[in-house]
């Protein structure tokens, strides 16, 4: 199985690792190698046929920083300049446009490839187009990473619990907030818990996108349309981010041992981000970076997931995933 | 709606089927069953039965088949289940605001218990925090309250968090 990876940050190179690490793996269950012949980062682009040593082209970045020598103006000639089955595609997410990501994603679609992305711009903006696409094409897209990173949630709702009546989703899909209200729970003012957040490398310089909710946003749209069918979008969801959220809210909260936390719903006439009051105890009143998300069935009940939600090698773990669904569907 | 029966059968094989049977005819679901042998009267023994409908139709439904079926019922009434949720407002806002809502939700919406608080320690008027604590005879009581606090918030510009 040939792989071309689109992105090469920490995601990319953390997936490079597990592909390395896990030839093993590969050549025992589907008696065949994985190999990655292309990969390519913003600027730079690196291809073999042949197949590329997946630890020299991560040990090539940090050194260099840079995928590989040569540049381009044209990300798709690139991709075109090699065979390849899958492209992994995990560049940084554009929420406005889709980015380079939704290019390369729909060219390889276009052209017969299997997708697999963690990308939640492309998804959140044009999800129906995509995989009325992969259809069209017989490809595959799979996206499992993109909400919760490592946290199971969309094959579990698409493939485990499959002909269950799914009602809703609610969950935490944001490990910066939950990160920011853990802290402020314990006194700290919005300001402090945010600069320690970043501090920690868990929230960016301009944390815009975790704060006033727009990444746990795309993750509901990805859920609506992937779990519920749904045709929505980014501009359809309810958003209120947890900017808002003071010390007075947070004490009165406490005061009926109840924690703020920003809650992301979804079912087939919800969808909002918000931040909402939970019960201490509950299972989505969880504190820290972790993502957690309750999936409320008809026959199975209440089935509550959770995980680390981000992170190099959590993510490549649900690359990972979606690589090993589509190698056994190829086989 | 909840509802609590108690009924006297005949002290035969059969009987407490019988007596609980009917509730499914309904469509009713049972939530508890209470098979009381020590108190007989007039050699029929007493069962005591917690079940769930929809309506009072369904209700009047079943009586009508316990009847029919040579069972008494001595007492039967609703036990009205209530649903309790919490909404934080934050923002430019005091009590008589909170109290002003309340008083336009209580028009329309059936609440059994309100309760506010209000903190105005911050000296920035648009971050003051109100509580409300809600008892509701529903969930569809607690949804168009939802609905209506939502709106009212969105209008006024004042964040507004519930519970789950």
């Amino acid at each position: 199985m040939r792989l071309f990876i689109c992105g090469f940050g920490t995601v990319g190179q953390g997936f490079a690792e597990v592909v390395a690490s896990r030839k093993g793996f590969f050549e025992e269950r589907f008696g065949e190698d994985v190999t990655i012949v292309g990969a390519m980062d913003s600027r730079s682009y690196v291809t073999s046929q042949d197949g590329l040593d997946p630890m020299s082209i991560v040990i090539g970045k940090a050194e260099n920083g840079r995928v590989g020598p040569d540049g381009y103006d044209d990300p798709l000639a690139v991709l075109d300049s090699v065979d390849y089955d899958i492209l992994v595609e995990v560049s940084p997410t554009d929420v406005k446009t889709g980015g380079t990501g939704l290019i390369t994603i729909r060219h390889a679609l276009e052209c017969g490839k299997d997708v697999i992305t963690v990308n939640k711009g492309p998804l959140a903006l044009r999800f129906r187009e995509l995989m009325d696409l992969a259809e069209s094409k017989g490809c595959m897209l799979r996206f499992e990473g993109s909400v919760g990173g490592a946290m199971p949630i969309i094959n579990l709702c698409r493939e485990n619990l499959a002909g269950e009546n799914i009602r809703s989703i609610r969950g935490i899909f944001n490990g910066t907030c939950n990160f920011i209200l853990s802290k402020m729970d314990n006194g700290q003012p919005f300001e402090q818990a945010l600069k320690e957040a970043q501090q920690m490398g868990y929230a960016e310089t301009d944390p815009t996108n975790d704060i006033e909710g727009y990444d746990s946003a795309c993750k509901v749209v990805i859920l609506a349309n992937s779990v519920f069918g749904r045709d929505v979008t980014f501009d359809d969801v309810e958003i209120t981010g947890i900017t808002s959220i003071t010390e007075g809210a947070i004490a009165l909260a406490k005061s009926r041992n109840m924690v703020i936390r920003l809650i992301g719903e979804v079912s087939d006439t919800k969808l909002s981000v918000g931040p909402r009051l939970i019960p201490r105890g509950h299972a989505l009143g969880l504190s820290g970076t972790l993502n957690t998300a309750q999936i409320n069935t008809d026959l199975a009940g209440p089935v509550t997931v959770q995980g680390r939600g981000a992170g190099r090698m959590e993510t490549a773990s649900a690359i990972l995933s979606d690589l090993v669904a589509i190698m056994e569907a190829r086989r | 709606m909840i509802v609590n029966a108690e009924l006297f059968v005949k002290d035969l094989p059969g009987q407490l089927v019988g007596s609980l049977e009917p509730v499914s005819m309904v469509n009713g679901n049972i939530m508890g069953v209470v098979h009381n042998r020590e108190q007989i009267i007039n050699n029929r023994i007493c069962i005591n039965i917690t079940f769930e409908v929809d309506d009072n139709s369904q209700v009047e439904g079943l009586k009508n088949i316990w009847k029919s079926r040579d069972i008494v019922i001595s007492r039967i009434g609703s036990v009205y289940e209530t649903f309790t949720m919490d909404y934080l407002l934050i923002g430019d806002l005091d009590a008589s605001y909170i109290e002003g809502i309340i008083d336009e939700a209580s028009k329309t919406i059936s609440l059994e218990a309100v309760d506010v608080r209000y903190s105005s320690k911050t000296v920035d008027p648009s971050k003051r925090t109100g509580m409300i604590s809600v008892k509701a005879r529903s969930e569809e009581d607690l949804d168009r309250l939802d609905g209506l606090l939502n709106d009212v918030c969105r209008k006024s510009g004042i964040v507004y968090v519930r519970g789950v």
